[in-house]
């Protein structure tokens, strides 16, 4: 497998690949508004997985805010080992560390509102989110109708006592070939929808730009910002018709109602309001 | 109090591997202490009963010499007892014994595991946490069963560290 592994400086860029030099320029655009997001980088033309390299190099005491970007990954994953069509050029993979363990219970939300803020930033799409952090399209014709345009996958270490680090990871599809044709009637990307191309440094920064304020936002004031900033980019957490898999594989149906203020998605059923705290849920 | 009630009593000190119990009872004070950094032990003036709760041998403070009639063990026997170490879920969420869905468990009962060896993951919010062993031993116990969800302090496994 080749890694060509590129750590980068500010403004030490001259004769790289284009997209480096786009990431490179707009991080240098943003780095008062990132925080220690993107203040240490790497660029790798393919990597197996940026979450695997970002939990390797938060093992070897990598600070917060090392952002890894791969322009293809061979193995890029979802949850419980599902695959991320990674093909080079046509998306972007990102993972970050994140050693604020405090924050580990709200980071797969902040990450959602992060991605979807940052998408909203560079290219002024209009993307919403389904619960937890599924970045989507907005469209009248229903929630069934939405296509996914980013995923992700946030991964933490813990011993019995408390969480070590977390990694979070996203993959943004920028092109229509970063998701597989099969696919299409759920999936989408950033210039399909546009019908333009897309800066995919500008895409890169602003999500690190969003990540950063919503998780300074939580440190100083506690997790009510990020909730409402959540609730506004999610309109499906109020009035969808869901099922998701409840403890013991069992199908359970019920109306989105909702957050917890834990972050648990809240939902109406006929016997009263379930709290649903991991999986996924489903359309129906 | 007889001997046999000190000899439970230093069952439950080994069991619970404590480094010091005391006791004060009718006119009787007892008191316990690993054979380590410290003194082996220490009693009151009256009814002196000290008593010795073998551990490995230091050589730094050799243990005294155990009384006769307190349940004297030899510190290979010591080396035997059984020390289980019950992890603990450190969040609520979802139980996965595997990574990814018909997959093989990270860890099967009767095991070993190394320390900082992956058990077992915890989903909460789609957050991802692989729980890492604090200990090395043999994994004796799994409790939860796959997919099932976990309370915060829930027991998940027994390892075996001795």
């Amino acid at each position: 497998m080749k890694t060509k592994e590129k750590i980068l400086r500010p403004s030490s860029l001259t004769s790289s690949p284009s997209i480096v030099r786009d990431i490179q320029a707009a991080l240098d655009a943003t780095a008062n508004e990132r925080g220690v997001f993107g203040t240490r980088f790497q660029y790798h033309d393919e990597a197996g997985s940026t979450n695997d390299l970002a939990m390797r190099a938060a093992e070897r005491g990598e600070p917060e805010g090392t952002v890894i970007v791969a322009g293809a990954q061979t193995a890029g994953r979802g949850r419980l080992g599902r695959t991320w069509f990674s093909p080079a050029g046509a998306g972007l993979y990102v993972s970050t560390i994140i050693r604020h363990v405090t924050l580990a219970p709200w980071i797969t939300l902040a990450g959602g509102v992060a991605v979807a803020e940052g998408i909203r930033a560079a290219t002024a799409l209009p993307v919403e989110i389904k619960w937890p952090n599924d970045v989507v399209t907005v469209g009248s014709a229903g929630f069934r109708a939405r296509r996914k345009l980013a995923g992700i996958l946030a991964e933490a270490v813990s011993d019995g006592q408390q969480v070590q680090h977390v990694v979070l990871g996203y993959g943004i599809n920028l092109l229509p070939a970063a998701f597989p044709p099969e696919l299409t009637d759920r999936a989408t990307s950033i210039e399909s929808e546009l019908g333009r191309t897309v800066d995919a440094g500008l895409v890169l920064a602003q999500t690190l730009v969003a990540l950063n304020r919503a998780l300074t936002e939580i440190e100083a004031g506690g997790p009510a910002a990020l909730l409402v900033r959540w609730l506004a980019l999610a309109p499906s957490a109020r009035g969808a018709r869901i099922e998701w898999d409840g403890p013991g594989g069992v199908t359970l149906t019920g109306v989105t109602a909702g957050l917890a203020p834990d972050g648990a998605l809240l939902a109406r059923t006929a016997t009263g309001i379930d709290r649903i705290l991991s999986g996924e849920i489903r359309w129906v | 109090m007889d001997f046999s009630d000190i000899e439970r009593i230093l069952d439950l000190v080994r069991q619970h591997d404590l480094a010091e119990f005391e006791l004060e009872k009718e006119g009787l004070k007892l008191r316990v202490r690993k054979a380590g950094a410290l003194p082996a032990f220490t009693a009151s003036p009256l009814h002196t009963m000290p008593v010795v709760v073998p551990t490995a041998p230091s050589a730094a403070t050799p243990a005294p010499p155990p009384m006769a009639s307190a349940a004297p063990l030899s510190a290979d026997e010591a080396e035997e007892s059984v020390e289980l170490a019950v992890v603990k879920s450190p969040i609520v969420g979802t139980f996965y014994r595997s990574p990814e869905p018909g997959a093989a468990a990270f860890v099967e009962v009767g095991q070993r595991v190394k320390k900082d060896q992956v058990l077992c993951i915890i989903e909460a919010m789609k957050l991802m946490n692989e729980i890492t062993s604090e200990y090395e031993g043999e994994l004796v116990s799994a409790y939860v069963e796959n997919g099932k969800p976990v309370q915060y302090g829930e027991r998940l496994f027994a390892i075996r560290t001795v």
